[in-house]
């Protein structure tokens, strides 16, 4: 299971068959069918336009996915992520408005988000304490942090320079700045996820944490550094949604690490560890944003989008991990 | 464009009271004894909407020599906020103004604080089912009827709009109905082309914008009845050509910024400071009820005869013209207070 997990078969089949017995083929079948059914049920959804929007949505949300997905593989959870992109919206907010230039103030907000993770993960490992809860009130008190420093106002950032609102406004010959950092850190971990001799000791971790520790993995150690590198990342996510939006409110990303977590798990992660891909876990938030964009393609009523979605998601689930199950069997 | 709206003969009666000269005040029987104490409870406390609220609510109690407190619980928990109006409750205030989250849920905790003698009043949101002795709100309708008639006269009174939503939010529910109700009724070349839900969130009000503008590229208005979605509607609207008028309900220093850069196009505001001043008012009346005696059954019935069911604080429409009274900050440097540290 887990040579398939990462991406690896001992004996080449032919690419063709490579990809069709991946992971996430199941889960790009079922988006190719709803973008398909889509493109007939509204004119403007196979538009160039639509899918740069739907991209655009979900690719801030996407560098904190792969933080997720990762931490999901080694056995934890961070249920602190969106008070860490808030954090680290408001905390370089405020320390632009204090006069600091925005680079820099976004290099301490992300370098204070990867400390929360550091303090976690310092709870979790030498503590005891289990990701779940630890995260929980790291979520509580990261929130209550963000608070204190906008006391319950959001920060106007219209002043930031154009040079800084250009990573999360501008683009690259059309292509947003957004998209290609979002594109850059998926490739990247994806690819150290799957050939990197060190974060193979994620999986080996999640999969069996004792039998990694008697091969000789310091499992505490692959734990604490994957919990500072998902807080990381959803402090660089905190950054960019600030050059984006221009703006720092306390209130950002209340709920979105259900999203989150749904997106790694929908992506084929386990709650239990061991597995998930970061390939899978971005499809995942993708089949989210498709599933948002055609309910509101097709105009349906506000009231039925959330019960329309669950039911698609479960239906989306549901014969991912049936054809999973008979790929496997 | 700045335009408030009538409150009650009732509130220009209790203003006149209050400023009063010192002398007549000290034999005014409007003055509250020693430690009596009068609490503001809200859900979500750290969010800036409730200081305004609070700072005139702190105001009144001043003017009359009331004590006052902010309280409340910073989540958004119907039980947390319970426990914070009991909490208040137990130290036995003479009146609690309370946001109640949600309305049933506050049923019992108001009728057990009216019964141990703590006047109630409800704000912004109400418990109507309740003993409550009376609710202060903005008009919704009126807020919705508002934005609409801005929006639509603005574009001559032909275009397609959108509204992003916060479904289950009863204020704003209201809003996002009345003013589709208004465009129907008033503007009937407006024609509504979109909804989504967004529920306060900038990245789902961005995306759905931005799903809404694919399939009606001539979209000239978009609503929505609160702040935060306006920060990712005006980014859709941005990198959709820059042609959509942005509009919602509420202001912070961003959206304010944001209307004076004309990124967004207006904000309709309730009136907070009324809401705190009268909210204020209504309680110390209501506790002082042996100050009337009206010709009604209220005594003989054992009602409170101080009692006005409902007061409309008035809105405010915040345009690039008047954006700049409406900063927070600069407010509380004028008025030289702690806001709701004190």
């Amino acid at each position: 299971m887990l040579a398939e997990t990462m991406g690896t078969t001992a004996v080449r089949a032919p690419s063709w068959k490579r990809l069709g017995s991946m992971r996430e083929a199941g889960l790009v079948a079922i988006i190719l069918a709803l973008c398909i059914a889509m493109s007939f049920a509204s004119p403007h959804f196979l538009t160039l336009g639509n899918f740069r929007a739907m991209l655009m949505s979900f690719s801030v949300e996407g560098i904190v996915v792969v933080g997720m997905t990762i931490l999901l593989i080694v056995g934890g959870i961070d249920l602190a992520v969106g008070s860490v992109v808030c954090f680290a919206m408001v905390l370089s907010g405020s320390l632009f408005l204090a006069g600091l230039d925005p680079w820099s103030a976004s290099l301490i907000g992300i370098l204070a988000s990867a400390l929360i993770g550091a303090v976690m993960g310092f709870f979790v490992t030498v503590v005891g304490l289990n990701h779940f809860i630890t995260s929980l009130a790291g979520m509580v008190i990261v929130r209550g942090l963000c608070l204190i420093i906008t006391k319950g106002t959001p920060l106007s950032l219209f002043t930031l320079p154009p040079a800084f609102k250009a990573v999360g406004q501008g683009s690259f010959h059309g292509l947003p700045y957004v998209i290609i950092i979002f594109v850059a850190v998926v490739v990247l971990f994806d690819f150290l996820l799957r050939r990197a001799t060190a974060l193979r000791k994620v999986f080996y971790t999640g999969s069996n944490e004792k039998a990694a520790l008697y091969s000789g993995i310091r499992t505490n150690y692959v734990k604490f550094w994957v919990t500072v590198l998902c807080s990381t990342l959803a402090g660089f996510a905190g950054v960019i949604y600030m050059s984006r939006f221009g703006a720092a409110t306390p209130t950002f990303g209340v709920g979105m690490e259900l999203n989150i977590i749904a997106a790694a798990v929908i992506g084929g992660a386990s709650l239990n560890g061991g597995s998930g891909t970061i390939l899978g876990a971005i499809l995942g938030i993708a089949l989210l944003s498709v599933v948002t964009s055609s309910l509101v393609l097709l105009n349906v009523s506000v009231y039925w989008q959330d019960m329309i979605k669950g039911c698609i998601l479960l239906g989306a689930v549901s014969i991912d991990h049936f054809l999973h199950k008979r790929k496997a069997s | 464009m700045r335009t408030f709206l009538s409150t009650t003969a009732m509130a220009v009666l209790v203003m006149a009271y209050s400023a009063a000269p010192a002398k007549a005040a000290e034999e005014s029987p409007f003055r509250c004894e020693p430690g009596e104490k009068y609490v503001m409870n809200v859900m979500v406390s750290g969010v800036e909407y409730w200081f305004p609220v609070y700072e005139m609510f702190k105001q009144a109690g001043k003017q009359l020599g009331c004590e006052t407190a902010y309280t409340g619980t910073p989540e958004y928990d119907v039980n947390k906020q319970i426990a914070s109006f009991d909490q208040a409750l137990a130290q036995n205030p003479a009146g609690i103004l309370v946001h109640p989250m949600n309305s049933d849920p506050f049923i019992e905790p108001i009728n057990r604080a009216i019964g141990q003698g703590t006047a109630v009043v409800t704000f912004a949101a109400d418990s109507p089912l309740s003993k409550r002795i009376s609710f202060i709100t903005s008009d919704n309708i009126r807020e919705g009827t508002y934005a609409a008639d801005a929006i639509a006269t603005k574009l001559g009174g032909k275009g397609e709009y959108a509204v992003l939503e916060n479904p289950g939010q009863d204020n704003h529910d209201k809003r996002v109905t009345a003013f589709i109700d208004r465009m129907k009724a008033k503007w009937p070349d407006m024609k509504l082309v979109g909804r989504a839900a967004s529920n306060q969130d900038p990245t789902k009000a961005y995306q759905g914008l931005m799903s809404i503008v694919q399939a009606n590229p001539n979209l000239a208005a978009v609503f929505m009845p609160e702040a935060n979605s306006a920060i990712g509607a005006a980014q859709a609207n941005k990198e959709s050509g820059g042609k959509i008028l942005v509009m919602c309900a509420d202001v912070n220093a961003n959206i304010l910024d944001m209307i004076k850069a004309g990124e967004v196009f207006g904000s309709i505001n309730p009136n907070q400071g009324m809401q705190g001043y009268m909210g204020f008012m209504l309680l110390w009346l209501a506790k002082h009820p042996e100050l009337i005696d009206p010709m009604n059954d209220a005594k003989r019935a054992g009602f409170n005869p101080m009692s006005i069911p409902f007061v409309d604080n008035g809105l405010s429409i915040v345009t690039a013209e008047n954006a700049d009274d409406f900063f927070w900050d600069k407010y509380l440097k004028r008025r030289g207070t702690k806001g709701i540290e004190e």
